[in-house]
């Protein structure tokens, strides 16, 4: 079942009277469940494909359609809905609230959505139970080390059981053993929620974990590589 | 509710991410709203005070007098039908107490002096129930026609006493005990010694040599209580009043004092005479039941001019005011004092405003990132308009909050204490008002004031929230 329609999209920036397609025809399609990877040169466009795909920014020309809604379709306010509703974000920074615990964070997202107190504690306590950090719950992340607010950063984008996770080059910032930990952890969500994730990445951990490679070179698709 | 109150958490938390700025920010609105609260507070209670000793010292709540008598001041014009009239008062609801009253203008004159005064003739008894005046009698100075006499007695304010040289100034070892005991420095003490046994018989003369003892910022300080202390009186001084008798003929009068008073008003004590009404009508020749005023204390201040209305319509032929039509100024001055403490508040407030407005533009623009990554994750417009006004007007209140604690217990303190300004009495007395002030402000004041800071908060936030708005997910992640 397709989660994610991507035809024939073109992102054109106008810098200094020169067009330049950070995004220039792609065509693609994303299942349930895959555990996918965007790899290129820097420039080659993987952050703006992803950032189309999640709504935060517009293609030129093309349409997105996400779960047989079209995102060109969808006014500011409505896109915003749609992404609390469906999307999840990881982001290279973490960009975690630093004045909320690691729970809070977590349940920031359920609390937008209005959730109930006790359907966001269970899932809150679910999802630090599942990146192993239950008991750093009440701790804020200038308490925790960059792979740990970034197991926290996975949850919350997890927390609402989005349709699929966009993750920026997620490892950018960690060492070899909290990337190595994150990506476990996130293999094991994806393999047990069904949640698709994507990612824009340069590091070859990820390359090597994905089930999907798709590589990008001038914001062009010139391969994708789909491994069983 | 959850969604709600999240918000509220964060907002609140997010006012602590740097807390030396947030404190700087909530110390100057605690200043600001200190000393707009606690100046208006002083103003209310300078203002209440200056009414209070109108109506209690000075021209009472309603007057009623023949028509014209208080344009024309003619003797000839009384109220006719007194004992009527004065029935018909009593009955009408509301009235607390009244007092007849003789007016007539004349001179006071002594050996060194004369000046124009305004005789009041009162039934002492009547008049207690109206006016405050036999509770300012000077200690020392006598009392309020307490003691029968053969003599014209005459109750006269400080000031007139000044002016008529009936007080002397003199220095002695009780005076300078007393400005001991008033916590004045030794040094300053020591300096009076040369005008031990001195008498002068008037004030300038008195100053004159206080100059060459005391520098000019020593005059300042303490030359109001040297004065004060160096005052005395001679009990049962005499003075005369001459005036003119129903014929216009005109006599004078020897009349002893029976004690001096002392109003907040200077004016007032300098130029009104208060003497029994028997002993004027014997002197003028006037009937004994003839009045020329009666005034009048209402039970409720509130009520004033209902009384005064329906007592208007029941004494046709009289002419009835009340205190705000024969002094418009100080009615004017009690309705304008909202209006004023409106605008000074609200300077107050804009002016904290433009603080938090800084401030929050601060905060918008060092936490771009987090505010794209909100947007980015779902959080809509309303709710990061929500939680930055959340934090502006948090930021507002609890400075404002601890600004009207702080008010209060020094409001508290002060209304009972009093601030005394006293270095400044002539001043103030000149005027009209009182040197001790004390502060008062109503409950429903605070309310008001916490009611405009929550107003000042959320306005303050609608640019900074804006702004706020206007941040592009993609390039606000994308900020270093």
């Amino acid at each position: 079942m397709k989660v994610i329609e991507i035809k024939n999209v073109t992102k054109t920036y106008n810098e200094s009277e020169v067009h330049v397609n950070a995004v220039n025809g792609v065509t693609l399609d994303f299942k349930e469940a895959e555990f996918a990877a965007i790899v290129g040169p820097s420039g080659s466009g993987k952050t703006t494909l992803l950032n189309l795909i999640g709504g935060l920014d517009n293609p030129t020309s093309g349409e997105i359609i996400i779960d047989g809604t079209n995102l060109s379709g969808l006014k500011s306010s409505q896109l915003i809905d749609f992404r609390l509703r469906n999307i999840g974000f990881v982001f290279q920074a973490y960009n975690l609230i630093p004045v909320l615990t690691a729970k809070e964070n977590v349940e920031f997202i359920m609390s937008l959505q209005k959730w109930s107190k006790q359907e966001s504690d269970t899932r809150t306590f679910e999802l630090l139970k599942a990146v192993g950090l239950s008991d750093r719950a009440n701790s804020r992340p200038v308490k925790m080390s960059g792979g740990q607010q970034q197991r926290i950063a996975v949850a919350r984008a997890l927390a609402s059981r989005p349709k699929f996770v966009l993750a920026d080059e997620p490892t950018a910032n960690l060492d070899s053993k909290s990337a190595s930990t994150l990506l476990a952890i996130m293999e094991k969500l994806n393999h047990e929620e069904k949640i698709t994730f994507i990612f824009s990445t340069h590091d070859a951990r990820v390359v090597k974990m994905a089930h999907r490679v798709i590589t990008l070179e001038d914001g062009k698709v010139v391969s994708d590589d789909i491994r069983e | 509710m959850k969604n709600s109150s999240m918000i509220w958490k964060t907002a609140w938390k997010n006012v602590w991410r740097n807390k030396g700025r947030s404190l700087i920010v909530v110390s100057s609105v605690t200043i600001g709203i200190f000393a707009g609260v606690f100046s208006i507070a002083l103003m209310n209670g300078l203002i209440a005070q200056r009414v209070n000793d109108a109506l209690n010292e000075e021209i009472s709540y309603i007057q009623v007098s023949a028509q014209e008598f208080r344009i024309n001041n003619d003797s000839r014009l009384i109220i006719r039908n007194p004992e009527q009239t004065v029935s018909t008062i009593r009955a009408n609801e509301g009235v607390f107490a009244l007092s007849e009253r003789t007016l007539i203008t004349g001179m006071a004159n002594t050996a060194f002096k004369s000046t124009g005064v305004q005789i009041i003739g009162i039934n002492p008894a009547q008049e207690e129930q109206v006016f405050d005046l036999c509770n300012k009698i000077i200690p020392g100075t006598g009392d309020y026609f307490g003691k029968e006499s053969r003599l014209n007695l005459a109750l006269i304010g400080e000031e007139l006493a000044k002016e008529l040289n009936i007080v002397r100034y003199s220095v002695d070892s009780v005076t300078i005990s007393r400005l001991k005991e008033r916590g004045v420095p030794a040094n300053i003490v020591a300096k009076l010694v040369p005008l031990k046994g001195l008498k002068f018989t008037n004030e300038h003369a008195f100053i004159r040599e206080m100059k060459k003892l005391f520098t000019a910022g020593e005059s300042e300080k303490y030359g109001a209580l040297i004065k004060k202390e160096a005052w005395s009186y001679r009990e049962g001084a005499r003075f005369t009043l001459t005036f003119l008798d129903k014929d216009n003929n005109q006599v004078g009068a020897v009349f002893k004092l029976t004690g001096l008073y002392d109003v907040a008003n200077n004016m007032f004590e300098r130029a009104t005479v208060f003497v029994k009404n028997d002993d004027l009508k014997r002197l003028t020749g006037m009937p004994d039941d003839a009045f020329h005023q009666i005034i009048i204390k209402v039970s409720n201040s509130d009520k004033v001019n209902s009384i005064t209305d329906q007592l208007a319509e029941k004494l046709p032929g009289l002419e009835v005011m009340n205190w705000k039509k024969i002094q418009p100024d100080l009615a004017m001055m009690t309705d304008m004092v909202t209006q004023f403490y409106l605008i000074f508040g609200l300077i107050i407030l804009a002016a904290l405003a433009f603080g938090i407005i800084n401030t929050m533009l601060m905060v918008v623009l060092e936490r771009s990132r987090e505010l794209g990554m909100l947007t980015a994750i779902g959080m809509n417009k309303r709710k990061v308009f929500s939680m930055i006004m959340l934090e502006s007007v948090f930021l507002s209140l609890t400075g404002g909050l601890a600004g009207m604690i702080l008010s209060y217990f020094v409001i508290l303190i002060t209304s009972k204490t009093g601030i005394d300004l006293s270095q400044y009495a002539e001043g103030f007395g000149a005027l009209g008002y009182s040197a001790l002030i004390y502060p008062r402000i109503s409950a429903g004041f605070f309310v008001v004031v916490t009611i405009l800071i929550i107003i000042t908060g959320v306005i303050s936030s609608i640019y900074p929230a804006r702004k706020a708005l206007k941040l592009n997910p993609v390039e606000a992640i994308r900020t270093e």
